[in-house]
Order: C-alpha cells, then structure tokens, then sequence
C-alpha cells in the first residue's frame, strides 16, 4: 500500500484550514515545526506505520478528526 | 493621536512619572512596556499599573530597548494605545513552563473575559501577543501548545535581563512573574499585519539533524557524525574553528521557503547547543548572514506598499541581531528605518511567531 501518509496530512491540513489559504499555509508550517515536512511525502510514499501514527498524534493535537 | 511612543533612563518613580508625562494627558486602552533588567519588576509593574489604571498594561524585561526610533539600554520604553486602535482585549498568565506547558486554563480565562469562545474570534481582527520567560527553555512547547489551541495569530519574544542570563520576568496588572508566559488577545480595530524577518539566505548545503536532544536543545549528531564535526566540514573549516562563525552561519528550518532560524551557541562534548529545539529527522539549511538593515528595511517597505497606512510597529528583535548592529556600529541606521512610525519593542531572548526562533525580528504592524 502507500499514499496513506499525504492523504492524512491532506485531510488535516484541509479540515483545519477550512478552505483558507491563509490558514492552509500556517498549518502545513505547524506541521514543520512539529517535525513533519509535509511535502516529504506523496501518493506514492509507503505507508510507514510510525509515520503514520505520528501524523495521527498532530491530527488529535490539531483538534482534527480523521 | 491614537499610538505613542516613549522611553525614559530615570530611576524609579520618575521613569514613570516621565512616560506619564510623555503622554501628555492622552488615555491609554492599552500599555506595553519593556524594560531593562536594572529596574526592580514588581515596582515597575505596580507603578505603571498605577499611572495607567484604565488600561491593560503589560510588560516584560529585556536585553535593551527599542523606542522613538532609537536602539537604547538601561531604560524603559512603552507604547501607548487608545480606544481608536484597541477594542477588547484580554490576557493571562502561563505559570510553572518548566514543568510542564499547560495552556488551556489560560484559553478558559480569556474566553471568560471576551464572553467568546476564541475559536469564534475573528483572525484578521484579534492579534495574540506572547511574552514569555527567556530561561524557562519552553518556548517551542507554548508556542505549539498556542497554535494546537487557536488560529489566532500570536506574536512575541522572550524577556531578557541584559545578558546576565540570570532570571527575566513578565509582567501585568502590577503583578510579575517568572517561569511563566503573558498572553495576551488584542482586538485591533483598524487591522494588523505580522512581520517575520531574518536576514538569512540558504548557501545551499544542509544538515541532517540524527540524533538530539530536544529538552537540551542539543545537537548531537548531524549525518550520522559527530554535529561540531559536520558543520565544520560543511563550511570547508576546522571543528576549532567552527565556533567563530556561528552568528554567520546558524541553520534554517525552511519553512514554505522561509526560514525559521535556529542558532548555534556553543559547543558541547562535540555536540552543539542551540538557542532552539531541532527536530530529528527533519533536514536544515545552512544560513549566510546578509545585511540586516537592508533587509529589514525592505520588509518594512512593502508593508508600506499595501493599502493601509502603518501607524505604529512593535518590534520583538533577538538580542543577537542587536549584538551585530551594536558591533557594525549601524544601531543608529537601523532605528532610522522607523523614522514617523511609532515604534517600540525589545531586545529578545528568543522570538515567537507560530513558533520559537533566533536571530529574527518579529514584529506586529499596526494599521
């Protein structure tokens, strides 16, 4: 499998920003700072269980449900 | 008048008594005031809350003082606000940021005060402003326990204590705090801009922080080596030698093509000690140092450019930007780059926005 990863960091950062862009730009920046470079990652990424756990940690943090 | 600008070198209470009077009769909303780490805090704060009981006032110590177009020391400078700039506003005090950051019961008080949910606050219209213990080393946990918290942006810097690196403190409503952070939520009325400004660019080489230690804000390993080793090789020096460009060449977190600057300051064990936590894992630009006062003066420049005029800045500038004007001996050309905007601010420990970083500028613009 692979591509779980972007889709998660997708949907957060979508969920969180709302359709802003503004928005949109400072959660992927809350994702670096948290130590996730969001562009690291695409549809064909494998789905590394421990990346994909911390991804869900930031997803609760950032209040997002998945 | 709407904003003012004052500073005074006297002792207390005739610092006080002269901002009051620098005033002029003119009723603040809201007071901000840094000042030098030589003046007694909890007397500072309770005069200045005294002299200005209608208002929020809120301070913090400092590592030198920014007022009046002027770099200064061994002073304090405020900024006054009216009710034409400030609406609501609330605050208050993160306590005990080294045992742990807590940052909700902060939120509930503010809510409190507002009669609103933050959440319902709108971004463009409330500015969050951030003053945080220099020395609690917690200022990426508060900054990114904000953010989780609140879209809201927050801006800000660490307190200092004129480089004695010995206790800083913040202070509000006459009361001080250390090991503590002041938030506060302003509504600006006629809207607001942040700026971030670091006169850094990528020589493009990095480094691959593999081992850390984020409590320490250590670097152990780059690349799998030895961290003082690795950057030394990276600058084509030896490890000895290392140290002697560390202001030169601190290392960016490349953020959409922004860097947020995290600073070399010492070595240790053939680690190197950071001003900032650095993630593990996530790759870091090596910075070149570029002109500080032309950079910052373009960055102030195109925020003269948008459709509302400035009308006063308050500028959170790393102390170890103010160490590198002080030694090019250009403190003067840089406060000329505020020249007919009211400007006040302060030397950091550290500057915040959405995150903690070095060698920055961050700055709130008032419109």
């Amino acid at each position: 499998m692979a591509g779980q990863i972007k889709s998660l960091i997708d949907t957060i950062i979508e969920k969180r920003s709302q359709g802003s862009s503004v928005l949109m730009l400072t959660t992927r920046a809350k994702f670096y700072l948290k130590g996730v470079d969001p562009d690291r990652y695409d549809r064909l990424s494998s789905d590394d269980p421990a990346v994909i756990a911390r991804i869900k940690e930031i997803g609760a943090e950032l209040g997002v449900t998945l | 008048m709407t904003i003012i600008t004052a500073y005074s070198a006297k002792e207390l209470p005739g610092a006080v008594t002269d901002l009051e009077a620098q005033c002029g009769g003119f009723e603040p909303r809201c007071v901000l005031f840094f000042a030098s780490s030589r003046y007694n805090p909890l007397e500072l704060s309770r005069q200045m809350q005294a002299a200005f009981p209608g208002a929020l006032v809120a301070g913090c110590s400092t590592a030198g003082e920014i007022a009046c177009g002027k770099m200064v020391s061994q002073s304090v400078a405020a900024m006054f606000l009216d009710e034409e700039v400030v609406g609501q506003s609330a605050f208050a005090v993160v306590e005990h940021l080294r045992d742990g950051v807590r940052v909700s019961d902060a939120f509930t008080q503010m809510e409190r005060q507002l009669c609103a949910p933050v959440s319902s606050l709108d971004i463009e219209r409330y500015v969050g402003l951030v003053l945080a213990d220099g020395l609690s080393g917690a200022e990426e946990a508060l900054m990114e326990k904000i953010g989780d918290r609140t879209d809201i942006f927050f801006v800000g810097g660490s307190a200092g204590d004129d480089l004695k690196f010995e206790s800083t403190h913040v202070m509000i409503g006459g009361e001080v705090y250390s090991n503590a952070a002041l938030l506060v939520l302003l509504e600006l009325k006629r809207g607001f801009d942040i700026v971030k400004t670091q006169s850094f660019q990528s020589t493009g080489k990095r480094l691959m922080p593999t081992k850390v230690d984020e409590r320490l804000r250590l670097v152990v390993e780059f690349d799998d080596r030895p961290a003082l080793d690795a950057y030394a090789q990276v600058l084509g020096v030896s490890p000895e030698k290392a140290p002697d460009l560390f202001m030169q060449h601190p290392l960016g977190l490349m953020v959409n093509g922004d860097p947020f600057v995290r600073s070399p300051q010492r070595v240790r064990d053939r680690g190197i000690v950071f001003y900032c936590q650095i993630k593990q894992g996530l790759e870091l630009d090596v910075l070149q140092a570029t002109d500080i006062v032309a950079h910052t003066r373009q960055a102030i420049e195109a925020r003269k450019g948008d459709s509302k005029a400035i009308s006063g800045i308050v500028d959170f500038q790393c102390i170890l930007r103010t160490l590198q004007l002080r030694a090019e001996n250009r403190c003067e050309e840089y406060g000329a780059i505020f020249t007919g905007i009211p400007t006040a601010g302060f030397s950091t420990y550290g500057e915040a926005y959405l995150g903690h970083m070095n060698q920055t500028s961050t700055m709130l613009i008032l419109r």
